[in-house]
């Protein structure tokens, strides 16, 4: 009796498990609140992680996504990264349709196998195995199965259960078991409100979460990356390409990079030693010294990426770099300390990542994760920052490439967490300088002098290096809003010492002014119209994150029609509010001459979501008042 | 006579070039030059281009493909760094494969006045395996400075000898001296056609060639004996000396780029070995049309009809209509079979397993169609085409053809059907397919050319109804009907995606506009046109100054800015359609005004009929009407009327922009 109660009990969980197992492989039992704002929901996410030993891991993912139409096909994400340290175990995927009946299966050998060379690399040993598949309706659900053994334990995957946008989650699982040998870290992020379980054993660390909504991307947000729920792991001894390394906070990280992928790349020929000496002699400030070095390394060097083995973290070595005069941005930051250094110049050698999104490395949190690499030269506590990969940049310039960030400086004593440069808003000015006249049947003659700075300098300078055909085209498109412009002078002056860009313009337009009857409407700001409102959201989710503010000025001349006079004139306009401020005046100088002054300045910040319907209206505001028109009437005689 | 044209024709060649090209002759002028004379916005510039490409007979292999490469290039600033890094592309297949050998190069700088050379090592060559058909070599060179010249050398030894590569002469950036030559032995028959507006003047020559065999027989009593045997050959050469071709500069609505770019291809047209009956592979249209047509891959696929004919039976079973039969086999095929997104008029896996795993390759659903419509007693016929991204086929090849679809000769006339489109609708071909003319194949593999171009005006029809209030705020709605290629444009974007998302999209692009009340009518019948109909309310769309309002009618419906900004233009404005876009809009004028004065009706036209505009504007009492209608005939315009075409678009903004004055009464 008992044992057929124990056998009834078993066949039930098992029937039980099947039927929710098979489930997954169902379209239409995703709940609806994950269905929203989803392309694709992972249905359940398995990723196994086994640290056998501090050279060997095994990594085990399955993962039944369903992908409700086109845009989610790029979410089944069923590839896999390897080199030669990297086994491929397992790798297989099976297509269901949306009633849950297998239509497809995929084997390891029926995987695209290419090399995983994007666009800006010239050279890398790693490969990917991928599907391509045709969906044939929708939705349709993928299995995804990969088991892979690597000896690198340097990177570890995060519990990341959630990738990208339009992406939902009904489960999520994640693993880690490591021997008592090995301590790993953890840093978690943006669980809070989640449906989540942990467990953490001596041995062995599991994560579980249920029922993420999809996120939608919205304008001036934070970064996904900022925003998404994260677990990162990380251990205290771990092996990369052959090289052991035991660092359980930056100090200690930090120093393993010095040691053991920076200290023997340093190398440069005597005679080189002797040239750049030689070069920096006349110099009697260290800031002039490093800026001659800077603009060697920038007159002799190109970006190459070249990627193999140990060479994705260690740099090429100085001397290398010396003879061929290329390298990647490890291999070109590091030519530049040792030049520097042979000028007797201290400079540190700089991990970060870089991209406009402003992405930190996590100050309390010590991994093997950067993309990017720039050196830093201390100098009382205004360090500056090099980028060595530039050609163009001026000595201390990053831009929004590398700015506002928290980075890792390596020294040989160790590693420390910096804040690279902030560009403020007052720094990010733009001034604009102009005249234009208007003549009795509305053309107008403009003559422009823009000088940027900050932000808005780097926005700019590579302009310097255009064609005149194409700058004659970007001219006309930063002037969009006004038709038939032609262009009879681009004056284009990079000022790299003090950092300013200056445009020297003047164009002619036919009809600027619009002729009605015996009035004539003058648009009064020609020059730096504000045509972008941002985009409306029927219900804001993320917060409001201004990443960089700027400061527009403009000073404008204008020369009236003869035989006009002012009918009547715009409201002088002041609005400040804590996103920034907004004036527009109109002085009237004399029957013929007016003078336009605007000003506009968006300050950086972060506010809650309900502050940006505010902030939206603010730039509808803006947008309205610098479509303001003066009426100007004929005079009767 | 001929020997007298012969040899002029070689003193003229070895005459041509006064500079020193020979590998390593790098002068001092080259290195000193600061821009191109020519072309001063070059960033780099071909100084010198040559290829050789021959025949290289190997007893044990055959013939394979030889070609030497020698370049020089000068780099003037750091935009033309790119051009020190070379990739070559190598095919392979099975156990074939493409070789790269006795690749050299050097890097020549002046350094104080003085020449300074630096060497290519092996540590700047990469190579990859990039697919499973595709090997790739790569190249830095090494110490690239602004003002560096670079010359590298290389062989690629081809065992696909009847694939030659195109041999490019134009490129983004300018080529000063091309030296190029093609020999071929006289048991190859190779087809040139050239593209691009540059003349190539070839120089032909017939050279002398020699096959040695060599081997040894087992004779009678154990002896070996070694024999040798000569072959003595005809090499036809074709030389091509260009100078000072100009960069290609691409441009918007632009159909291909590639389509102008100067280039010779080569097509292997028929083999004559020694002893072997001729061999064809194309060399007239005829020809082109039997090889395909033979393939296995194309007539049989056709002929096949066990696999569908019970469903196709059952299909049109009630139906006697032939366009009734064309409509159910149509859409059949559309919702069974998917495009894999491959291309081709070769079918891959074949249509029985495409028809069995519903995908298919171009080939396999368009063939398939054609064999189901054939099977149903329509004359339908297959139609090559070349895709946009192909090119235009001006020459009877089998690689100027990339694409197939089907034609159904009706007595209403031809019907075009291409069914990997889920959009498309008969005679309403995807883009990618309009390009120029296809070549339909008839049962008895006779061939003629077919018009790809659409005819039918392409049109967007708007009607819109606001209420403009005394603060200049608008409300109103708007009811868009759009219909063919306007129609199909509209399914792709809006099919599939997130409504609400969609609609934040529409919102955004007026900026500030709130919509509500969305609908969309027939998006998923394609045989009716798309109907969009909304609700919105729009801030400040009109100028108060005073006691007077101005606003132009047609508001956020103006043409914001004219699409050519270009000064100049080289090559065809490609619309890809004839296109009508006709506007219907009606203004209640807000309460306590009077008109004052409304712009003047005006009407514009493109010369020869190319395209015309007109707007209509009429004031009743408290409301505007207004119509505007623009159109634009023909789906490509030459770029001899591009000033005309941008004067137009110029004048319609304009003219658009045209205010009514309201008085406060």
């Amino acid at each position: 009796m008992k044992v057929k109660h124990v056998i009834l009990y078993f066949v039930l969980f098992t029937v039980l498990q099947v039927s929710s197992q098979e489930n997954l492989y169902v379209s239409f039992s995703i709940p609806a609140n994950l269905k929203e704002n989803a392309n694709a929901i992972i249905r359940s996410n398995q990723l196994d992680i086994t640290i056998n030993a501090v050279d060997d891991m095994t990594v085990y993912e399955k993962r039944i996504i369903t992908v409700l139409n086109k845009e989610g096909n790029s979410n089944i994400d069923a590839f896999v990264h390897y080199d030669n340290n990297v086994k491929i175990k397992t790798l297989e995927v099976l297509v269901f349709n949306q009633f849950g009946a297998v239509i497809k299966k995929v084997k390891k050998n029926d995987f695209k196998d290419v090399s995983a060379v994007d666009g800006g690399t010239l050279y890398s040993d790693s490969r990917v195995k991928y599907l391509e598949y045709t969906p044939i309706s929708y939705p349709y659900t993928i299995e995804f199965v990969c088991e892979i053994n690597t000896k690198n334990t340097a990177f570890i995957e995060s519990f990341t259960p959630v990738n990208d946008y339009f992406v939902s989650v009904e489960n999520s699982s994640y693993t880690i078991s490591f021997p008592n040998d090995v301590t790993i870290r953890t840093k978690e992020k943006n669980l809070e409100g989640l449906d989540l379980s942990k467990e953490s054993l001596q041995n062995k660390i599991s994560y579980r979460v249920k029922n993420v909504e999809a996120i939608k991307p919205e304008q001036y947000s934070p970064a996904l990356i900022d925003i998404l729920p994260t677990v990162v792991f990380a251990s205290n001894r771990f092996v990369y390409e052959g090289v052991s390394a035991t660092a359980d906070n930056w100090m200690s990280f930090g120093k393993w990079v010095y040691q053991d992928l920076l200290n023997d790349t340093s190398d440069l020929p005597e005679s080189t030693i002797n040239m750049i000496q030689n070069l920096v002699k006349d110099e009697e400030n260290e800031i002039e010294k490093a800026k001659k070095v800077y603009q060697y390394v920038q007159d002799k060097t190109r970006y190459i990426s070249v990627q193999v083995g140990i060479g994705g973290w260690k740099p090429f070595k100085a001397s290398e770099v010396d003879k061929l005069s290329y390298g990647d941005c490890k291999a070109l930051t590091n030519y530049t300390m040792s030049l520097l250094k042979a000028v007797g110049i201290e400079s540190n050698f700089t991990l970060l990542f870089a991209g406009n999104s402003q992405r930190s490395m996590d100050e309390n949190f010590a991994s093997m994760r950067a993309n990017h690499a720039i050196l830093s030269i201390p100098n009382k506590g205004q360090t500056i920052w090099l980028e060595c990969t530039s050609q163009k940049a001026p000595f201390g310039f990053i831009g929004d490439f590398t700015d506002d960030r928290d980075v890792l400086v390596v020294t040989p004593e160790g590693g420390s967490i910096q804040h690279t440069k902030k560009y403020t808003t007052e720094e990010n000015l733009q001034i604009i300088k102009g005249s234009y006249s208007v003549s009795d049947n509305g053309d107008i003659d403009v003559k422009a002098t823009v000088n940027s700075k900050g932000i808005q300098y780097d926005d700019k300078y590579l302009y310097e290096s255009e064609t005149e055909r194409d700058l004659d085209v970007y001219y006309k498109k930063r002037w969009k809003y006004i038709n038939g412009i032609n262009i009879s002078k681009m004056q284009l002056n990079n000022d790299k010492s003090a950092i300013e860009f200056i445009e020297n313009i003047s164009f002619v337009a036919p009809n600027y002014s619009k002729i009605v009857g015996d009035r004539m409407l003058l648009p009064v700001n020609a020059l730096n119209r504000n045509t972008d409102i941002p985009d409306r959201y029927r219900d804001r989710k993320l917060p409001l994150k201004i990443k960089r503010g700027f400061k527009d000025v403009d000073e404008v001349e204008i020369k009236l029609p003869t035989g006009f006079a002012i009918e009547s004139s715009p409201d002088n306009v002041v609005i400040e509010n804590k996103f920034g401020s907004y004036k527009a005046e109109i002085i009237v100088k004399n029957d013929s001459t007016i003078f336009y002054k605007r000003e506009l300045v968006i300050n950086d910040g972060e506010y809650p979501k309900e502050d940006y319907e505010t902030y939206r209206e603010f730039y509808k505001e803006v947008n309205k008042y610098d479509n303001s028109k003066i009426a100007l009437i004929k005079n009767q005689q | 006579m001929k020997i007298t044209a012969f040899l002029l024709s070689i003193c003229f060649c070895t005459s041509m070039f006064a500079q020193n090209f020979s590998f390593g002759k790098v002068s001092k002028e080259e290195l000193e030059e600061k821009f191109n004379p020519l072309d001063s916005s070059a960033n780099a510039t071909y100084l010198y281009k040559y290829r050789r490409t021959y025949m290289e007979y190997r007893q044990e292999e055959g013939f394979s493909l030889v070609t030497e490469i020698q370049e020089r290039i000068k780099i003037y600033s750091q935009e033309g760094f790119d051009y020190a890094t070379k990739e070559i592309s190598l095919h392979k297949q099975n156990n074939d494969e493409e070789e790269v050998n006795s690749l050299k190069g050097y890097t020549y700088n002046l350094v104080n006045g003085k020449e300074e050379e630096t060497k290519l090592e092996k540590e700047g060559i990469f190579n990859t395996e990039k697919s499973k058909y595709i090997n790739e070599t790569k190249f830095t060179m090494p110490n690239i400075k602004e003002g560096s010249v670079i010359e590298y050398k290389y062989k690629i030894v081809s065992p696909f000898y009847w694939n030659v590569d195109d041999f490019e002469f134009q490129h983004d950036i300018p080529v000063k001296n091309v030296e190029a030559l093609f020999e071929v032995p006289e048991y190859f028959n190779f087809k040139p056609v050239s593209k691009g507006f540059i003349p190539m003047n070839p120089i032909h020559e017939a050279k002398r060639g020699v096959i040695r065999f060599t081997g040894k027989e087992r004779g009678q009593m154990s002896q070996t004996e070694f024999y040798s045997s000569e072959l003595i050959y005809t090499n036809n050469t074709t030389k091509f000396m260009l100078s000072n071709i100009p960069a290609l500069k691409d441009e918007p609505y632009v159909n291909n780029i590639e389509n102008y770019r100067s280039a010779i291809k080569y097509e292997l047209s028929y083999t004559n070995f020694p002893d072997s009956p001729l061999k064809y592979f194309s060399t007239t249209w005829e020809d082109v049309v039997k090889t395909i047509y033979d393939s296995s891959n194309f007539g049989k696929e056709l002929d096949a009809d066990r696999y569908y004919n019970d469903d196709i039976d059952a299909l049109i079973a009630t139906v006697s209509e032939p366009i009734k039969k064309v409509a159910l086999i149509y859409n059949h095929v559309k919702s069974k079979i998917k495009w894999n997104g491959y291309y081709g008029k070769f079918t891959d896996e074949g249509v029985k397993r495409a028809y069995l795993i519903n995908e298919g390759n171009v080939a396999e659903i368009n063939l398939m169609l054609t064999s189901m419509l054939r099977y149903a007693g329509l004359s339908a016929n297959p139609v090559l085409v070349s895709t946009r991204q192909n090119g235009i086929p001006l020459f009877p090849t089998i690689d100027g053809y990339n694409y197939v679809i089907s034609a159904i000769e009706l007595p209403e006339g031809t019907m075009l059907l291409d069914a990997t489109s889920n959009y498309g609708e008969p005679n309403i071909l995807p883009l990618r397919t309009l390009n120029w003319e296809g070549r339909i194949i008839r049962k008895d593999k006779s061939s003629s050319t077919i018009n790809l171009y659409p005819k039918d005006i392409s049109k967007n029809s708007s009607t819109m109804l606001v209420n403009l209030s005394g603060s200049g705020n608008l409300d109103g709605n708007v009811r868009t009907i759009k219909t063919s290629y306007q129609a199909m444009k509209y399914r792709e974007d809006y099919i599939g995606t997130d409504k609400d998302n969609f609609l934040e999209k529409l919102e955004n692009r007026y900026s500030g506009m709130e919509i509500s009340d969305f609908e969309v009518k027939n998006d998923t019948d394609v045989s009716k046109p798309v109907m969009e109909s909304f609700k919105f309310t729009l801030e400040s769309q009109a100028d108060i100054i005073g006691d007077k309002m101005y606003f132009s009618p047609l508001f956020f419906l103006k043409t914001k800015e004219s699409p050519f900004k270009l000064e100049k233009r080289e090559f065809p404005v490609d619309f890809g359609y004839p296109l009508n876009n006709r506007y219907m809009v009606t203004v209640n004028l807000p309460e306590g005004y009077k008109v004052e004065s409304i712009p003047e009706p005006f009407a514009l036209g493109l010369p020869d009929n190319l395209g015309s505009y007109k707007y209509n504007i009429i004031e009743r009492g408290s409301t505007i009407q207004l119509i505007v209608e623009a159109e634009i005939n023909q789906p490509v315009i030459s770029s001899l009327y591009y000033d005309a075409l941008k004067a137009y678009f110029s004048k319609i903004i304009e003219l658009e922009g045209g205010q009514i004055v309201l008085t406060k009464v």
